[in-house]
């Protein structure tokens, strides 16, 4: 089970949501992806999309516009 | 289940001041949670169907009783203006602004007229939101190359509402409930370049 | 909706609500800098109200996180068709606040759809025109006109940028708009709807066909779920 860590600060929108999609099609099942951002759609447009396709996913915020996304690829 | 000043466990009606923070007893658990579902108002984002229905009532209100309707762009120009007036030259005298009712109406300034002011407001309420719920950041400028496409993309947007009267809310949102055609036409074509915008997206900037 | 796996790497990581700085007294600090704002503005009839709602609309946007790109990007991108649907819902509502707004304006004898209130203006290829190029820029920026007001609130440099690129957008479409009014502007139609169709009709069609979308907007999201 590999760990990835995706640096998405100072991104505009949609980039975040495009680096997740394309780190996760080349991830195996059972590895994990975190994602640093501080665009508050983030948090929404990606784990709707994460959400829609059946992964396991959680967030923490961490304060002062700043999140971290967790989510294991899990089909 | 609050407690009203004059309850008391005995029945009694009296009147009795309520817990004083300063140096009295720590918060009860009614308080704690009541100031936990606060908190988690301020900071949680509302569903976007609210936002759509808050932002309807708003347009409305806005036409039936401030006397416009509601369109951002043209603030932007307004503003532009002003600057150029303060360099020493006469944007009001270009042919724009003296046709189709874009110029100022009587007693306007280029700051004090009916776009720049809710546009103002805009910015000013978005980071009301934001503080309130303590998500405020600085985010600078990840590249250059980001930068560019900003300014560049800014400049077109800014030169399409021109042709097309108006820009996502001008000739969209408030145009198609004018009953307008030209509303439905830009919301197709909006379609139309929000499609070209994304394949040149992937290919050249992720 | 997590897992084990992600429990574990988050207590790993022992990332928690470290940035803590209360923003709340600065934000209490705008919302003096508005009150007094509404005060110099009370003198004008009107000013007052659009600055409210100004605000107001401020909030809105950046409490709901609505922007009006993702609505349009995002269908294309993602198949996801959230934010769609609520603009949807708020046409939907805006057009029935404006029905009963120009059924007023025309009882009082307003013939000229220009005269009425809202957004009515000629449409042609210049609307298609300035769509296309509107839509692809406010993907390829990161936002739309009501998107980078509400980024600039937010503390974002590069809408700061792209509102910069809209001054100077605006200046140059203005300076140029004698060339694209006879060009094609001033040979284009102004069409009211209900000028062809009678009110009732254009608010029942208009409603049906709002309606429709969303319903369409709905069954294109769910065919892009994995979950059903």
């Amino acid at each position: 089970m590999a760990e990835y860590y995706l640096d998405c600060m100072h991104e505009a929108c949609p980039i975040p949501l495009l680096k997740a999609l394309k780190q996760l099609s080349k991830m195996e099942i059972g590895d994990v992806l975190i994602m640093g951002t501080d665009h508050n759609c983030s948090i929404i447009n990606v784990v709707e999309w994460v959400k829609k396709q059946g992964h396991a996913y959680d967030y923490v915020a961490l304060g002062e516009g700043e999140w971290e996304i967790y989510i294991e690829k899990t089909r | 289940m609050i407690m009203l000043p004059w309850e008391k466990g005995n029945g009694r009606f009296t009147l009795r001041k309520p817990d004083s923070r300063k140096g009295g007893k720590p918060m009860g658990k009614e308080a704690r949670d009541c100031r936990e579902k606060l908190k988690s108002f301020l900071q949680r984002p509302w569903p976007y169907w609210l936002g759509g229905v808050l932002l309807a009532i708003l347009n409305i209100i806005l036409l039936a009783f401030a006397g416009t309707s509601w369109r951002i762009t043209s603030g932007f120009l307004y503003w532009g203006a002003f600057f150029l007036e303060k360099l020493g030259l006469h944007p009001q005298e270009w042919y724009y602004f003296s046709a189709y009712n874009h110029g100022l109406n009587p007693g306007e300034t280029l700051l004090n007229n009916d776009v720049s002011v809710i546009t103002l407001g805009i910015i000013i309420g978005a980071l009301i939101s934001i503080l309130l719920s303590g998500q405020f950041k600085l985010k600078p400028l990840k590249s250059k190359k980001q930068a560019l496409v900003g300014l560049l993309g800014g400049i077109a947007m800014g030169y399409s509402s021109r042709i097309s009267f108006g820009c996502n809310i001008g000739a969209f949102f408030s145009a198609i409930p004018s009953f307008s055609l030209h509303g439905w036409v830009f919301f197709f074509f909006l379609f139309v370049g929000a499609w070209i915008g994304s394949r040149l997206l992937i290919k050249y900037m992720l | 909706m997590s897992s084990a796996k992600i429990e574990a790497i988050k207590k790993q990581r022992q990332v928690s609500h470290t940035k803590g700085r209360n923003q709340v007294p600065y934000g209490l600090g705008v919302v003096l800098g508005a009150v007094i704002m509404l005060w110099a503005f009370h003198s004008q009839e009107g000013r007052s109200l659009q600055w409210i709602l100004g605000i107001l609309m401020g909030i809105t946007l950046q409490r709901s996180r609505l922007c009006f790109t993702a609505g349009f990007r995002d269908p294309i991108l993602v198949g996801s068709t959230k934010v769609l649907k609520a603009v949807l819902i708020g046409l939907i509502l805006s057009t029935l606040g404006f029905y009963f707004l120009h059924l007023q304006s025309a009882a009082q004898g307003i013939a000229d759809p220009l005269q009425l209130p809202g957004q009515i203006y000629p449409v042609g290829i210049h609307t298609a025109l300035g769509a296309v190029v509107f839509g692809a820029a406010m993907v390829l920026a990161g936002g739309c006109a009501s998107g980078t007001l509400v980024r600039v609130g937010e503390g974002y440099a590069m809408q700061l940028i792209v509102l910069i690129g809209f001054i100077i957008g605006t200046l140059l479409g203005a300076r140029h708009y004698e060339f694209w009014d006879l060009m094609l502007i001033s040979k284009a139609p102004t069409i009211y709807l209900p000028s062809l169709l009678g009110y009732r009709s254009t608010l029942v069609l208009q409603l049906l066909v709002l309606s429709l979308f969303y319903y369409l907007a709905h069954q294109y999201d769910r065919a892009h779920s994995m979950i059903q």
